[in-house]
C-alpha cells in the first residue's frame, strides 16, 4: 500500500500524474493544507445576490402562468449550473484537496437540497460559499449557526414560515386564510441530523420546544413566499429594526419578533428564558456542545475517512478531540490525519460519483468544467446539493456500488476517452494515480499495445482499483 | 462472442470461482413479484376513475367532466377514462382492483412530504426512515432481492437491505471486448466482482429489443415496463421492483379524451398490459400497485387544471386479487362532503391496501405486514382484496 496515494486519494480528491513524487511526508502534506484561512470562492457572475433575488422574484411573479414559470425556471437553473461549475472547478483544480473534501463533507452534513424545492436551487451554491467554506477550519457551532440563518436552509426546511401559535402576529391574523402555524421540520433535522443524532437523547417534546424557540427565524426579500397578513406585519417590524434594510436587493435572514412564540422553553433538559432571537441562538450553541453531538459527528467523520464500519477506537478519539476542543474543526481535521486506523491497509472507501468524476478529471489534468460534467453527475444520481432527503447523500459502498452504477461508470469512461481529454494521455502515467498491486491484471492491460490507448485509459478509470479511495 | 453468450459463459462457467449473485441456493427462493409504480406529481384520481354516477359530479367538474358514454363502465357509479380503456381485459379477467378516495395517512399538499410519507410508509415525516419496500425485503423470508427500475434510487427502496438499480443504458458506447476486459479486472476485486456480474446479467435479460426506439430515453412508460418484465420474469429474478413516472402534476390544461392527461393515462395502461404480456408464466405470481402522493382538487382551477389535493385513486393489479372491483368507501362530491371544502375526502389509507398486497403476494401474516408499516396498528389491512 502506498501511503502517499492514500493521502492523495483518501483524504484528497484524487492524485494527478506527477503529484506523488514531490510528497515525502504524506501526513505533513495534509497538515500543511489545513493551516491558514480556508480557500475562498467567489460568486459566479450570474449568481450575485441581486441576480438570485431577481430570479426568485420571477418565480413568485409567474404564479400559474406556464410560460412565465418556464422562463423563471430557466433563470434558476442557470444560476444553479454556474454554481455547480464553480464548485467542481474548485475541486478539480485545488492545491488543497483535503480542505475541499472537508467543505464537501460539511456541506453534505448540513445539506440543503435543490431537489426538494425549486427555490433552493439558486441558493445552494451561495449556501456552501457563505456558510460552510468560511467555517470549515473554524468552530462547528459557528457553522451550524450560520446554516440556521441562511435563507437556503430556512426555506429548505420550512422554518421561514413557522409561526408561534401564541405570537402577537399570529393572534392578529386569526381568521386570515393564509395563516400558518408551527413547523417542526427544521427543528427536527437540527436535532436528528445536524447535532445530537437520532439516538442522541431527545424526544418529540424537545422537537416542538425547539421549533417554538426558532419561530420568527425567517427570510426577507423575494425568497419569502405567501405574503399573508401575519408575515406582512412582521416584515414591517423587521425593516424598522434594520434587520431587512436591503430586503429589495437580496434574500437574507430576518428575525421577526412578532412571529416569535413568547415564553421560556425547555429543550433537552435545559431551560431557556425568552430573549427573542437569543433564545434560539443559545439553544443551538448548547446543542452543538452536547456530548451526543461530539459522538454523532465523530462517527460520521470516521465513517467518511476510514471505513463504512468505523472502528470504535477511532470514533472515541475523534469524539474526545471534538469535546476537548469545543468543536474546533481545524483540530478535528488534524486528528483525522493522525488516526492510525485511517492508514491501515484494509481501510478503504468506495468513491461516490462526485469523488469518482473529480478524480478522473484530476487524473486527466483537466482544468475546465463545463455543463457536460454537471450532466454526468445527474446521470450518476449525485448532482451537487440535491440529496433526496435532509440526511444528505451517503458515502458507503452499499449506497453507490450497485451493479447499474458500475456499468454506468464503464460506459462513461468510454465516452470520456472517445471524446478526448483535451490532451493525449499515456495510459501508463495513470498507474501513478491509482494504487495497483504488482500482480494486478490492470498492469498487463495497460502495457498491452494491441489495445487502443484510449481504451486502456478507459479501462483504468472504469476498473475496480480506481473506484476506491 | 455476443454479449448474451458472453454473460452466459461468465455466470455458468464461472460459478466455481464466483457465485452468480442473482441466484442463492442456501435459502428457499421467493416466487412472488411485487411492482410498486409511483406516479410522481399527484395524479388526478377523479379524471382517471370517473365517478359519473355521483349527483354532484358534472357540476363540480365543469369543463373537466366526462360524458358517461365515453367511459369504460365499471359499475353504476364509476367508469375508467378513455385513456385507461386498455385495462378492460384485466377487468374482465378479474385482475383489477380500482381504489378510490384513498390517501396517505398524513395530510399534506407538499410533493416532498407526500412522496416521503408514501415511500417510507411512516405516518408522519421522518428524516431518516428507510423506504417501505426496503423494510419489506428485510422482513420477507427466503432468498429475495429488489431492484429500482428508475434513473435514481427511489426513497421507497432505500435502506439497509442491499438492492440493485437498472436504468436504460447507452450500451452503444461499449462493445463486448471492452466489457470482457473490464470483467476480468472486476473479477480480481472480491467486494465488487459480484456486483459487476449482476450488471452484465441484468443487461443480458433486457436484451436490445424492448428498448428499441427512443421512447424509453424520453421516459416513455411502456418500453420501461416491458424492460422491467424481462428482468423480473427470470427464475430467481428480483421479487420487488420500484418504478416511477412523472408528469402528473397537471396544474393547467389537463384536458379530456385525447388531452395531455388522457394521453399519459393511455401510456400507463399500455405499459401495464405490455408488462403483463411480457411477464409470461411469471405473471401468475405477480402483483402491481399503482399509487400517487396525493389526489388533486375536486374542482378545476382557473387554468383548466387541478391543484394539489388530498384523496385520489390507485390500482391493485394481478391474478391474485380476489376479483375485479371498485374498492372505495365513497364520501361523495357534495360541497359538505369535500375535505376542507375542496378535495375528495380520504376514506381509505394507502397502507391498508399495501398491507394486503404484500401479504397476498408473499404469504406474509398480519404481524409481518405490520413490521413493514410501523405505527400502523390502527390500520387494518384490506386482506379480502387478495384471493
Amino acid at each position: 500500500m502506498d501511503l502517499t496515494l492514500r493521502a492523495l486519494n483518501r483524504f484528497g480528491l484524487g492524485a494527478r500524474p506527477g503529484e506523488r513524487g514531490p510528497i515525502s511526508d504524506p501526513r505533513g502534506w495534509l497538515r500543511g493544507q489545513i493551516g491558514g484561512a480556508p480557500p475562498a470562492l467567489a460568486a459566479p457572475e450570474v449568481a450575485s445576490p441581486t441576480a438570485i433575488a431577481e430570479a426568485l422574484r420571477a418565480v413568485r411573479a409567474a404564479g400559474q402562468d406556464q410560460a412565465k414559470r418556464q422562463e423563471a425556471r430557466r433563470r434558476l437553473v442557470a444560476i444553479a449550473l454556474a454554481e455547480s461549475r464553480a464548485c467542481l472547478t474548485q475541486r478539480v483544480g485545488t492545491e488543497r484537496p483535503y480542505v475541499e473534501r472537508l467543505v464537501a463533507f460539511w456541506s453534505n452534513h448540513l445539506c440543503v437540497s435543490a431537489a426538494a424545492k425549486l427555490q433552493v436551487a439558486p441558493l445552494a451554491g451561495s449556501y456552501e460559499r457563505e456558510v460552510i467554506r468560511p467555517h470549515v477550519l473554524g468552530r462547528f457551532e459557528d457553522m451550524v449557526m450560520a446554516s440556521a440563518k441562511h435563507p437556503a436552509m430556512l426555506i429548505y426546511l420550512d422554518n421561514f414560515q413557522s409561526i408561534g401559535p401564541q405570537s402577537a402576529g399570529s393572534k392578529r391574523a386569526r381568521g386570515n386564510r393564509a395563516q400558518r402555524g408551527l413547523n417542526e421540520n427544521y427543528a427536527r433535522e437540527l436535532l436528528e441530523l445536524h447535532t445530537l443524532g437520532v439516538d442522541g437523547g431527545y424526544a418529540q417534546q424537545d422537537v416542538q420546544e425547539l421549533a417554538r424557540a426558532l419561530t420568527g427565524w425567517s427570510v426577507s426579500g423575494p425568497g419569502e413566499p405567501g405574503a399573508g397578513a401575519a408575515p406582512a406585519m412582521g416584515r414591517r417590524r423587521a425593516a424598522q429594526n434594520g434587520g431587512a434594510t436591503s430586503a429589495a436587493e437580496r434574500v437574507a435572514f430576518a428575525y421577526r419578533a412578532l412571529l416569535h412564540e413568547p415564553g421560556s422553553r425547555t429543550i433537552v433538559g435545559k431551560r431557556y428564558s425568552d430573549e427573542g432571537l437569543a433564545q434560539g441562538e443559545r439553544t443551538i450553541r448548547d446543542l452543538c456542545r452536547h456530548a451526543s453531538t461530539a459522538r454523532f459527528v465523530a462517527t460520521k467523520l470516521v465513517t467518511h475517512f476510514v471505513s463504512d464500519t468505523p472502528p470504535p477506537s477511532a470514533v472515541d478519539r475523534i469524539a474526545r478531540v471534538f469535546r476537548e476542543s469545543e468543536g474546533d474543526l481545524r483540530a478535528l481535521s488534524g486528528a483525522l490525519v493522525d488516526l492510525t486506523e485511517a492508514w491501515s491497509p484494509d481501510a478503504r472507501k468506495f468513491r461516490t460519483p462526485q469523488d469518482w468524476l473529480v478524480a478522473v478529471m484530476r487524473a486527466f489534468g483537466v482544468k475546465d468544467v463545463d455543463e457536460r460534467e454537471v450532466a454526468v453527475l445527474r446521470q450518476l444520481r449525485h448532482p451537487l446539493w440535491s440529496p433526496a432527503a435532509p440526511k444528505g447523500f451517503g458515502d458507503s459502498l452499499q449506497e453507490w456500488a450497485d451493479p447499474d452504477s458500475l456499468l454506468n461508470r464503464g460506459e462513461l469512461a468510454r465516452t470520456f476517452t472517445r471524446r478526448g481529454a483535451g490532451r493525449p494521455i499515456d495510459p501508463r502515467e495513470l498507474l501513478e494515480v491509482v494504487d495497483v498491486p504488482p500482480a494486478d491484471p490492470l498492469r498487463t492491460l495497460v502495457a498491452d499495445a494491441s489495445i487502443p490507448a484510449a481504451d486502456r485509459v478507459a479501462l483504468t478509470i472504469a476498473g475496480p482499483a480506481f473506484q476506491w479511495r | 462472442m455476443n454479449r448474451r453468450a458472453f454473460v452466459r459463459t461468465m455466470c455458468q462457467g464461472g460459478l466455481a470461482t464466483f457465485a452468480c449473485p442473482l441466484v442463492t441456493f442456501a435459502q428457499v427462493r421467493q416466487r412472488g413479484r411485487l411492482v410498486f409504480v409511483l406516479l410522481r406529481g399527484g395524479f388526478d384520481g377523479l379524471a382517471a376513475v370517473v365517478p359519473h354516477g355521483d349527483p354532484a359530479y358534472a357540476s363540480l367538474r365543469g369543463a373537466l367532466a366526462y360524458e358517461e358514454e365515453s367511459l369504460l363502465p365499471l359499475d353504476g357509479t364509476f367508469g375508467l377514462s378513455p385513456g385507461l380503456a386498455p385495462l378492460r381485459e384485466l377487468w374482465q379477467r378479474d385482475e383489477l382492483v380500482v381504489l378510490h378516495a384513498m390517501a396517505i395517512p398524513y395530510r399534506t399538499r407538499s410533493h416532498f412530504d407526500g412522496q416521503a410519507i408514501l415511500e417510507t410508509g411512516i405516518d408522519k415525516p421522518a428524516g431518516s426512515a428507510d423506504g417501505w419496500l426496503n423494510r419489506l425485503l428485510q422482513v420477507m423470508p427466503g432468498s429475495r432481492s429488489g431492484i429500482a427500475i428508475a434513473a435514481g434510487m427511489p426513497r421507497s427502496l432505500s435502506g439497509s437491505f442491499d438492492v440493485q438499480t437498472w436504468s436504460p443504458a447507452k450500451l452503444g458506447v461499449v462493445d463486448d471486448a471492452y466489457l470482457q476486459r473490464l470483467a476480468v479486472l472486476y473479477r480480481g476485486d472480491a467486494a465488487l466482482s459480484g456486483r459487476f456480474e449482476a450488471a452484465l446479467h441484468q443487461q443480458d435479460m433486457v436484451g436490445e429489443e424492448p428498448m428499441a426506439g427512443s421512447g424509453a430515453r424520453r421516459g416513455g412508460i411502456a418500453p420501461l415496463m416491458r424492460a422491467a418484465a424481462h428482468i423480473l420474469r427470470e427464475d430467481g429474478g428480483p421479487n420487488i421492483a420500484a418504478m416511477e413516472f412523472s408528469g402528473w402534476d397537471t396544474h393547467a390544461n389537463q384536458g379530456l379524451a385525447g388531452g395531455a392527461l388522457d394521453r399519459l393515462l393511455g401510456q400507463l395502461a399500455e405499459g401495464i398490459t405490455a408488462f403483463r404480456t411480457e411477464m409470461q408464466a411469471a405473471w401468475a405470481t405477480t402483483t402491481i400497485v399503482v399509487m400517487t402522493e396525493f389526489g388533486r382538487t375536486a374542482r378545476p382551477n382557473g387554468t383548466r387544471g387541478t391543484d394539489h389535493g388530498t384523496a385520489g385513486a390507485g390500482f391493485l393489479i394481478g391474478p391474485n386479487v380476489a376479483k375485479s372491483q371498485v374498492f372505495a368507501d365513497w364520501p361523495g362530491l357534495g360541497d359538505s362532503a369535500l375535505y376542507e371544502g375542496r378535495d375528495l375526502k380520504p376514506t381509505l389509507d394507502t397502507r391498508a391496501v399495501l398491507k394486503a398486497a404484500i401479504a397476498g403476494t408473499f404469504d406474509l401474516n398480519a404481524a409481518q405486514a405490520g413490521r413493514v408499516f410501523p405505527s400502523s396498528d390502527n390500520v387494518k389491512g384490506a386482506y379480502h382484496l387478495m384471493g
